[in-house]
């Protein structure tokens, strides 16, 4: 009620505030570039440090929480409407990752502002507001795996987005990146209106902002038989999915990627090449599963339709992805048809999340454990590969295929190291990605879409055709370039990328065990946590929504 | 005579502001008039939002989501101009036709 609202205004605890270390942690970062670039004169080096500072203390705030093994919470819960933010391992796993990566794209810049092209210019100047956006962005996307509540939900994908529009125009006076930063910020703009359109359907039909409630609601509902209101709520959630799709990049809403990662300048590329795709994929996971588990016993039956269209979207998304790779000059420009493409292997797995397992309750469905061991392994081959090509267009100003002309010759250890990442990205065996992609058919298989994995093992031929063919520039190709001058730090780091490639690849064991770790805890906090939580503060709602929902859903003209 | 304005009135005019956002996206070649068809869709959530809100939940969680859609809509508009200026000042036009450089 407003009254009682008013009356007794809700603070959160010290206790709870703590639980969200993290995502603070990021903010004082934010607040600490701007006060430094106040105080220093815009020092760039300040910034850097302080940004560096910032992606390791918050990754070993995330980190201790991931290893405490502190059971998950869920909080910021005024008036009983739902939790706003959740901290598990879940989230804490991601954060992790955003912060090795962030720490990644920070040396990527260190090193990029010092060769003497003319982005780098830009990157010397405008350092603070660069991080500020930057670190802006790194915010949004750990929000976006914390939360299950629509408005957070929202809030967390324009905070995602906006920084990235910003970042992605950084290159002011260059034509290319002002056309796609302006075709980003449409796109973008267009996606979100729809999504937030989507959520305050949702919102209308079930009276709550809670996913976890409007899950048990959709499931009394189909359990209830209720036919009513179907179209209604398809296109409510269709509404509302364009949002997620549109940062995970999947086909149809795929057109701004390739344009935004060629006119972007390379750490921007890199950043959100990895970044926004594995948050994408986490608030997919997120919102997915804790509609689908939240239920006790829901018919598996109703959920098929949903399954059988995002498994569509993930063949067409890694299908487009690569036959469009095909004839691209612009490494930039391939590499971003090709993380489409391995956005379409991971959604596979998205879509065998209804198929019930025998493995039990408690234990980790396996599309999340071949998610998470797939966006390891994708981080590290991204990683390296667009540091290489980096360290490629630092020494020579060109992001075109040629400039990698007889790198064998001109960097032997950059170009072994390249070939190694793009077999891996292929998916050969004994590197990574083979291993991530066999996982991930594997459990697609299990989760009995045969079709779907014969699309990947046919898009994987199709693949290697365009990876190869970098390969056979660097290797067979000679027409004289200069050697290149790498940074050692540069080297170094796609040296670390591309064992971590191997060591992923070879041990086998490891890497299953410590995917299906993290996963089993990721799925026990979805199964026992949030369901019943939720059934407690839904109460009376939650024992009653069929006519609840008979009564009072709206009646669309 | 004046019937009672009810929940219904509320979502045929959301469902006609949002029709016409859509229907200023797609045809729109100006950038700031898609811009304004973003703004249309996001204000027919608003309706949707405070619509729901008023009849339905009785909560005024709806009514706070809209002030943030507002929000947003304002910083999104912000951004999307600046970054429009930014393709003016390169392209010397706003029509998203002319951003024909990057395809493929």
């Amino acid at each position: 009620m407003p009254q009682s609202m008013l009356a007794s205004m809700w603070m959160p605890s010290a206790e709870e505030l703590s639980q969200l270390a993290p995502l603070f942690a990021l903010v004082a970062t934010i607040v600490a570039l701007l006060l430094a670039a106040m105080f220093t004169n815009r020092n760039r080096n300040v910034a850097a440090s302080i940004v560096t500072l910032g992606a390791i203390g918050t990754g070993l705030l995330a980190w201790k929480r991931l290893q405490s093994g502190a059971p998950s919470w869920a909080g910021f819960d005024p008036n009983g409407m739902g939790p706003m933010l959740i901290s598990d391992t879940f989230s804490q796993f991601f954060i992790v990752l955003a912060c090795v990566f962030m720490l990644v794209v920070t040396a990527m810049w260190w090193l990029g502002q010092k060769s003497d092209l003319p982005d780098s210019e830009v990157h010397r100047m405008d350092a603070t507001e660069f991080f500020v956006l930057f670190v802006g962005s790194a915010f949004g996307m750990s929000l976006m795996v914390s939360t299950t509540n629509l408005l957070m939900i929202i809030l967390a994908v324009e905070m995602a987005s906006l920084p990235s529009y910003g970042i992605t125009a950084f290159r002011k006076k260059n034509r290319v990146a002002a056309e796609a930063s302006m075709k980003y910020v449409l796109f973008g703009a267009i996606t979100s209106a729809i999504m937030i359109y989507g959520a305050s359907l949702l919102y209308g039909y079930y009276q709550t902002l809670d996913l976890a409630t409007i899950g048990m609601k959709i499931a009394a509902d189909m359990q209830a038989g209720a036919t009513t209101g179907t179209l209604f709520l398809s296109v409510a959630v269709f509404a509302f999915m364009v949002g997620i799709a549109f940062k995970v990049s999947a086909v149809p809403f795929h057109f701004w990627c390739p344009d935004v990662f060629q006119g972007a300048s390379i750490e921007v590329t890199t950043w959100l090449s990895v970044a926004s795709k594995a948050a994408g994929l986490g608030l997919m996971l997120r919102v997915l599963s804790v509609i689908i588990c939240a239920p006790s016993a829901f018919p598996v039956e109703a959920f098929k339709y949903v399954s059988l269209a995002i498994a569509i979207m993930a063949a067409l998304t890694c299908t487009v992805g690569n036959l469009a790779a095909y004839r691209q000059m612009n490494l930039k420009r391939l590499l971003a048809y090709s993380s489409i493409a391995h956005a379409g292997y991971m959604l596979m797995a998205v879509a065998i999340l209804w198929s019930p397992t025998d493995a039990g309750i408690g234990a980790a469905h396996p599309a999340f454990s071949a998610i998470v061991s797939y966006i390891i392994v994708y981080l590290l081959m991204n990683a390296g590969a667009f540091f290489v090509v980096a360290m490629v267009y630092w020494s020579t100003g060109s992001e075109s295929i040629t400039a990698m002309n007889g790198l064998i010759r001109r960097s032997p250890m950059l170009a072994v190291c390249m070939a190694i990442i793009l077999f891996s990205l292929v998916g050969m065996p004994p590197l990574g990605g083979f291993m991530a992609k066999f996982y991930l058919l594997m459990a697609v298989w299990k989760g009995g879409l045969y079709w779907l994995v014969v699309i990947a093992v046919l898009n994987t031929l199709i693949s290697l055709y365009y990876y190869a063919r970098i390969v056979r520039a660097m290797i067979l190709t000679d027409d004289g370039l200069p050697e290149i001058s790498a940074p050692m730090s540069g080297q170094l780091i796609v040296a670390m990328c591309t064992i971590g490639i191997i060591l992923t690849g070879v041990l086998l064991g490891p890497m299953k065990e410590i995917a299906n770790n993290n996963a089993s805890n990721l799925y026990a906090v979805v199964k026992s946590d949030v369901a019943p939580r939720t059934a407690s503060a839904a109460g009376p709602s939650a024992a009653t929504p069929n006519t609840e929902n008979a009564d009072t859903a709206p009646t669309i003209p | 005579m004046l019937a009672t304005i009810g929940l219904q009135h509320y979502l045929i005019l959301s469902a006609l502001i949002f029709s016409l956002g859509v229907l200023c996206m797609a045809t729109k070649r100006n950038a700031i008039g898609i811009l304004i068809g973003v703004e249309l869709v996001l204000n027919s959530a608003n309706i949707n939002l405070v619509g729901f809100s008023k009849y339905q939940t009785g909560k005024g969680d709806g009514q706070i989501f809209a002030v943030f859609v507002i929000l947003l809509a304002a910083a999104e508009a912000a951004l999307a101009i600046a970054i429009f200026m930014n393709f003016y000042n390169n392209v010397r036009t706003i029509d998203v036709d002319r951003g024909d450089e990057l395809r493929g």
